[in-house]
């Protein structure tokens, strides 16, 4: 197994650039979810490293060889697309063994690693399937499978459930999650889905705009965000954002909520305060340290209540007990969860405290 | 069938009366038939392979790659077609004279594969845009040169296109009079089209011969119908990528 460095990767296509400098460090067995929305760069990214697109500027360095002028073949990766890319006119044994085939391993050697994958992947009775013949699940692991069997240096995934439903996405996660601990492999992960993002990485990194925005464990991104694109793409549902004034003795004040942040943060000015929906708690209003709120709509999801609120001309969601009651149009008293608060400095997004 | 002398009757009969294989066997035995049906056969095979070979990578390259003038090419290529052949006689036959290809099996199959390359690399263009390129990218990844990923994967994709193609080619240079009219003098190297128009006599034409001959042409061509119909499957990408 292999790491991977990017080193200051640039990357336009005419005038317009698509990525703006990219450095990233991928070390060896990590599971490196690059994670953004739709035309961050991302999926260009994992291109380059494969090969299939050409870097404008910048290095990419696999195994410690730097591989911009190599070929997709030489560079010992394996990749699985986003709509599969089997080969539509080779059975599923020949598609996984294509690969192999060309590189002349001796026949013995390719049945047993097509076999291998295959039982791992629970495609043993479809080894003579044509792909049509094939569910969108088992095409997608037919492609896993097809990267399996070369034992490559790292395994490039580009959003490969993003084509499933919902349902066969979270089996199929599941199987991901399991296959990098059986094979121990280091994978770079394509996708815009946060929630893939966080139960599958080792890190995650946040891409928006050609930019790197964070690189972490799924836990700090999630809990310390270093700014309010990562702070609002990651968590679902999504982080209220409070605006108000933070003075330079840390005292935050907004139509909504006023509060202390202790220390000397050192940038007064327009500030904004995040709070996930899941760090309000709905207590009496009146209740100490609490602020009164006007209940919108809420909505029961079994075994939580999402509660969209009106304060001080702010909307807020709230996810509460599903026990809560409360009747549209009333007043609810919410109370923040202190330790986990973010606040943002509203020029640049950047995380003060 | 019909004897030479009861042409014009208008005897209705499934198997005229005097009935006999006569004309074929005059047309076969008497004539240059056959040397005129192997030329027409070596200068049509050789049309269509070329051809094909040719259409396919032009084809691949237009489809798959940005280059300077790839736009302003199709368009010229499109643009050769609407020039009427007839006007391309003279200098076709200027070409081939200067070559010194006149009366060889080189210059026919030049003149015949050249021009109906272009409507082979549209039609091949049209179906390799069809395929997903994901398809390459994944046997680039898997171990593929560029052409490799071309021969392994596109083409075998592609051949209810190439066999359209070959059919168009074949039976274009099969039929073809008027360049074959410039290009060969020689009476032995004539295809079949010029010979037949040889038994059309000034005072007397052998239309048994004639048509027993014409009879006989079809016969290559409607095998190379009915061995190339059984690629002509639709469908053959389906299942290779979502959609």
């Amino acid at each position: 197994m292999a790491s991977v460095t990017l080193r200051g990767i640039q990357k336009s296509y005419e005038t317009a650039a698509v990525l703006r400098g990219i450095d990233l460090e991928v070390a060896e067995r990590e599971f490196m979810v690059l994670v953004g929305p739709s035309g961050c760069g991302k999926s260009t990214l994992l291109r380059m490293i494969a090969g299939l697109e050409e870097t404008t500027e910048g290095e990419v360095v696999i195994g410690g060889r730097a591989v911009n002028a190599l070929p997709p073949r030489e560079r010992e990766i394996a990749m699985v697309f986003q709509d599969y890319a089997l080969y539509p006119h080779m059975n599923v044994a020949d598609n996984m063994s294509f690969g192999l085939r060309l590189r002349g391993l001796p026949a013995a050697e390719i049945s047993s690693r097509v076999l291998d994958a295959a039982a791992i992947l629970h495609l043993e009775p479809l080894l003579e399937r044509m792909p049509r013949q094939l569910s969108g699940g088992q095409r997608q692991r037919v492609a896993i499978g097809r990267a399996i069997v070369r034992k490559p240096q790292v395994f490039l995934f580009d959003e490969p459930l993003s084509n499933l439903d919902a349902k066969l996405r979270e089996e199929m996660r599941v199987e991901i999650a399991k296959l990098h601990q059986r094979i121990d492999a280091t994978v770079i992960y394509v996708t815009h889905d946060q929630v893939e993002a966080m139960t599958l990485a080792t890190r995650i990194a946040v891409m928006s705009g050609g930019r790197i925005q964070q690189v972490g464990s799924p836990a700090e991104v999630f809990s310390k965000p270093a700014n309010m694109f990562v702070a609002g793409f990651i968590g679902s549902p999504t982080m209220n954002f409070i605006e108000g004034q933070l003075t330079a003795e840390g005292s935050f004040t907004s139509p909504v909520v006023s509060m202390k942040f202790p220390g000397n943060h050192g940038r007064p000015g327009a500030a904004v305060l995040g709070v996930r929906p899941d760090d309000i708690e709905a207590v009496d209003s009146g209740a100490p340290g609490s602020f009164a709120a006007e209940l919108e709509v809420a909505e029961l999801l079994g075994h939580r209540k999402n509660l969209y609120l009106k304060s001080g001309g702010a909307k807020l969601l709230a996810v509460v007990e599903a026990a809560f009651n409360g009747a549209p149009g009333s007043t609810v008293g919410l109370r923040f969860r202190q330790d986990r608060l973010h606040l943002f400095a509203a020029a640049d997004g950047r995380r003060i405290a | 069938m019909r004897p030479g002398d009861r042409l014009i009757s208008t005897d209705l009969s499934f198997i005229p009366p005097g009935a006999s294989l006569d004309a074929y066997r005059n047309v076969l035995g008497k004539t240059g038939f056959l040397s005129w049906l192997w030329n027409s056969l070596v200068i049509t095979c050789a049309t269509s392979l070329v051809g094909v070979s040719l259409a396919s990578t032009a084809a691949y390259a237009f489809s798959r790659f940005r280059f300077p003038g790839s736009k302003l090419g199709l368009l010229l290529l499109l643009g050769t077609q609407m020039i009427p052949a007839s006007m391309l006689l003279l200098p076709l036959f200027l070409m081939i004279v200067r070559l010194g290809l006149i009366n060889t099996y080189l210059g026919m199959i030049i003149a015949y594969s050249v021009s109906s390359l272009p409507f082979s690399i549209w039609l091949l263009k049209g179906y390799y845009d069809t395929i997903p390129r994901s398809l390459e990218e994944a046997a680039l990844v898997d171990g593929t040169t560029r052409f490799g990923a071309f021969y392994r994967i596109v083409l075998p994709l592609s051949t209810p296109a190439l066999a359209i193609a070959f059919l168009f080619n074949f039976t274009t240079a099969w039929n073809e009079y008027l360049v074959a009219r410039v290009v060969l003098s020689d009476s032995r190297m004539y295809t079949w089209t010029l010979g037949l128009f040889e038994l059309q006599g000034q005072y007397l034409t052998q239309w048994g011969m004639f048509a027993a001959g014409s009879l006989l042409v079809t016969i290559p061509v409607l095998c190379i119908f009915l061995y190339t119909s059984k690629w002509l499957v639709s469908g053959l990408t389906l299942g290779g990528v979502k959609g």
